[in-house]
């Protein structure tokens, strides 16, 4: 039987108000942290909206979309999955509420609700649109002149002086992001080994996003996780780590370079399966052979095989599958040592870093297939062995220093939480320095519209060039709530006064703007009085000093917005001399902007792209089918909603 | 969305101050309901993708498979608190209401009503609240709109006064033939009455939710009656 179900908007604004109840008492700086317990007695605290919300048992359709939607772009930009939750929900009790007032006309519908959902969907849609036209330019002018730009780089560099900024604020933006993940105790020293990691990693004369997206993609192959440390055993160590053991025993090399070779496929090929005949001929008459002589015949190639490795001097095999139990006596006969059942990524990350070909037909072994590695010896990290290996001649071939992290962790839950930490911080740093370019189908319509429009013109040459520079960052805390809100009702004043040909922008700006409050309203949830006192700070900073100027380098040294108290205007040439008045200002009177640390712009800017995709298509849902099978995921098939991408 | 200028009736005017006050409330208790929902589904219930007959919400469902609807099962009801049947002050409020409309142009109704079971009392008496309370605890098993039948026997003096909910007259209750007969006629009685009076509420309702409620009340009186004659047949 098939249920089928009309949703109305009060159903879908339910829903997501029960999500966002979930993930409100963990969201902020003062969030609190979930304690998920299982039958085994297993225990874990988690803050991560990407935990809580997988831990849900979730049987309706639309929570399991809006939830798959957050999970998605935390997996694209590392954070943001309980902003996101937040921010859908204020965007739809706002658009319930305008949609609410719409005159009803009921002729033409049937009924209330459903003129009241075409409405929300109506105002979904033009949000998209003015966020997909708009956007860019708005925080280009509105947030970026507030912020500063982090360079590569000063990433890798060591800090010279203590007061060298700029590192300070790269620091900064890891400490304040393991800070919400991890905790205040270890979040600077997590962060250190952050920057140590990307450093030896920095491939030289390159684009910092090559490299973050490597470290990104191998990140499993990177890391091993050691239950049982405390967290200040984390470490790196040179070259890579192999999580399996050796399957013969490894002979003492006295640190000559070991030469190592990669199978992809069995060394002794698997001819009988069950069920299969086995048809042995000899000769060119065809008479039947004898089993006998099919063994020896196999065992005898294999040899050969062995002394073609032994001839190119091989001393350690390391191959994806499981040898047969000939092949590893043989192995050890020849004093080679064997480590098997290593999975894929290790291996191409091994095969990418050595230069070695893997082999995948045993009968033919050339030298490029033999890789050259300083060292091949087992590591023991906690409870396992494992195989550690560094390579000869990486510093000539490639310019990089290979090294592997080691993370360690009291329990299993909190060291495979410090380790999805680190992946979602290489994650927040490559959205961060990844160019906010734009597709070529959104600039050609800039292009058609910037002929009616009087605001930002773009020549054709720079249509592709990103709007604003990579690695923006800007002090956390819902600052870039702030600035944006301002920016849009500034822009729907401006819309009005100008008459423009588009009457319907200003209403979606006023909703959008009013919407992007309820960010630093959660954050400053335990004192309203001090929403309003940063509010008003920010406001009447930006009017007070016009941009570009920093508010990075202001918190930096905890200064005070003072509200038009200090009469001492501060010179806008340049922003240590800003700093330096504003420090004596600060004597006067106390700070209340709390130093949250920062956060990236483009991380926000991709939330909020994909709130309003994910809004879209909520409300574009009409009809949920429920088919009742056995099979839960069929059953999920049946809702006719749409996935959300992170990416515009 | 003003496509025909069709405006007496489908402008869009700022509510009242008692609209507002129920859309207040109305989100408030939404809002508990979705905070208890969340923070059963952190204690491990999951949430089904179907809602609840009664009042719309979606349903939970805990470990032993089953099924709890958060604002049926522990939030008092939205609408049970109006309903003057299952609610001592709404009773309260409602015979109040009834005091002043009635109160130059019908005494001698007052005393019809109080003078067949034989109350001392001149004028319409305030019920007291644990009468109410009483009859309001045995009413509940009932659902909601359906007014409560009145219990066979009726003893105490006060009890019609509350229970019954003061109609315009209700006229007494001569003994028939059989022994469900008296039973049924009573209920018929009652229930008409309960007709009556809604009408006459119906008629003079100026809010929107209150007449909706009225009319379901007639429904399932009519439907009540349906079955009442049913049963004498």
């Amino acid at each position: 039987m098939v249920l089928v179900e009309h949703l109305n908007l009060e159903h879908v604004l339910q829903t997501v108000s029960v999500l966002e109840s979930v993930v409100l008492r963990s969201f902020g700086p003062e969030g609190g942290q979930v304690l998920f317990t299982r039958d085994t007695g297993q225990a874990m605290l988690s803050r991560s909206g990407t935990c809580i919300l997988t831990a849900l048992r979730l049987e309706h359709p639309l929570a399991r979309i809006v939830v798959e939607c957050a999970l998605k772009h935390g997996s694209v930009t590392g954070d943001g999955s309980k902003t996101f939750i937040l921010m859908l929900a204020s965007i739809l009790r706002m658009i319930h509420s305008t949609a609410c007032k719409e005159p009803n006309v009921s002729h033409t519908y049937n009924s209330r609700d459903v003129s009241e959902a075409t409405a929300a969907r109506r105002l979904a849609d033009e949000l998209l649109a003015f966020v997909l036209e708009e956007l860019d330019d708005l925080i280009a002018t509105g947030v970026v002149p507030y912020g500063c730009c982090l360079s590569w780089e000063d990433f890798t560099a060591k800090p010279q002086l203590p007061a060298d900024k700029n590192n300070h604020c790269v620091q900064k933006l890891l400490a304040s992001f393991f800070q919400t993940r991890l905790g205040c105790t270890h979040s600077d020293f997590i962060s250190d080994l952050t920057c140590e990691l990307l450093t030896h990693w920095k491939f030289k004369n390159d684009q910092p996003s090559l490299s973050l997206q490597f470290v990104n993609d191998n990140f499993p192959a990177l890391h091993t996780s050691v239950s049982g440390f405390p967290i200040s055993c984390s470490r790196l160590i040179e070259g890579q780590v192999i999580h399996r053991d050796f399957a013969t025993p490894c002979p003492q090399t006295d640190h000559k370079p070991v030469k190592a070779v990669v199978f992809t496929g069995y060394l002794q090929p698997k001819l009988l399966s069950a069920g299969e005949v086995l048809e042995l001929r000899s000769g060119e008459q065809g008479k039947e052979g004898s089993f006998v002589q099919f063994n020896t015949w196999a065992e005898r190639s294999l040899e050969g095989v062995f002394a073609n490795l032994q001839s190119l001097g091989v001393s350690v095999l390391l191959s994806g599958v499981k040898q047969s139990a000939a092949v590893l006596a043989l192995a050890a006969h020849a004093n080679m040592c064997a480590v098997e059942c290593v999975s894929e990524d290790e291996l191409s990350l091994f095969a990418q870093l050595s230069g070695a070909r893997p082999i995948s037909d045993c009968w033919m072994i050339e030298p490029d297939n033999v890789a050259t590695l300083t060292f091949c010896q087992p590591i023991l990290l906690g409870a396992h062995r494992y195989v550690h290996v560094a390579f000869n001649d990486l510093e000539e071939r490639l310019t990089i220093k290979p090294c592997s992290l080691i993370i360690c962790g009291p329990g299993e839950g909190q060291t495979d939480q410090c380790a999805s930490a680190f992946q979602d911080a290489i994650r927040m740093l490559l959205s961060t320095w990844e160019p906010m370019g734009r597709t070529a189908s959104t600039a050609s319509k800039r292009t058609l519209q910037s002929n009616k429009r009087t605001s930002f013109h773009k020549d054709d040459q720079i249509r592709n060039a990103p709007v604003f520079k990579p690695g923006c960052v800007i002090p956390a805390g819902g600052t870039f709530e702030f600035l944006l809100n301002h920016a849009l009702l500034q822009q729907a004043r401006s819309c009005l006064v100008s008459d423009d040909a588009n009457m319907g922008f200003p209403a979606v700006s006023q909703l959008l703007a009013n919407a992007l409050l309820c960010v630093p309203r959660q954050i400053y949830s335990h004192s309203p009085r001090c929403f309003l006192q940063t509010q008003t700070a920010l406001l009447s900073f930006i009017q007070n000093h016009s941009p570009p100027f920093s508010l990075v380098y202001n918190q930096e040294h905890n200064t005070v917005l003072t509200q038009g108290q200090d009469k001492s205007e501060c010179p806008l040439v340049e922003g240590k001399q800003c700093m330096h008045c504003c420090r004596e200002a600060d004597k006067s009177s106390k700070g209340f902007m709390l130093d949250l640390g920062l956060e990236s712009v483009s991380c926000k800017c991709q939330l909020l792209l994909a709130v309003l995709q994910c809004v879209s298509s909520l409300l574009h849902v009409d009809t949920v089918l429920h088919i009742h099978t056995q099979s839960r995921r069929l059953a999920n098939i049946s809702s006719e909603g749409t996935e959300d991408e992170a990416e515009d | 969305m003003d496509l025909n200028g069709d405006d007496e009736d489908f402008e869009w005017e700022p509510p009242t101050e008692a609209e507002m006050k129920v859309i207040q409330a109305r989100r408030e208790r939404q809002d508990k309901i979705s905070k208890l929902m969340g923070d059963y589904l952190l204690k491990g219930y999951k949430m089904l993708g179907e809602c609840c007959d009664v009042c719309g919400t979606i349903l939970l469902q805990d470990k032993q498979h089953k099924n709890y609807c958060v604002s049926c099962q522990e939030l008092d009801s939205d609408v049970d608190k109006d309903n003057p049947a299952l609610n001592a002050q709404a009773a309260l409020s409602q015979v109040r209401e009834r005091q002043l409309a009635a109160q130059s142009p019908a005494p001698s109704q007052a005393q019809e009503l109080n003078g067949g079971p034989g109350s001392s009392q001149p004028n319409v008496s305030v019920p007291r609240p644990e009468h109410c309370e009483g009859a309001a605890a045995g009413g509940r098993g009932l659902l909601p709109p359906l007014a409560v039948l009145p219990p066979p026997a009726a003893p105490s003096p006060s009890v019609p006064a509350t229970t019954t909910t003061p109609a315009p007259a209700r006229p007494p209750v001569p003994p028939q033939s059989a022994a469900i007969q008296p039973v049924v006629q009573e209920a018929e009685e009652a229930v008409l009455a309960k007709l009556r009076w809604a009408t006459n509420q119906l008629q003079s309702s100026a809010s929107l939710e209150a007449s909706i409620r009225l009319c379901s009340l007639i429904t399932s009186c009519a439907s009540s009656l349906r079955s009442l004659k049913e049963l004498s047949q």
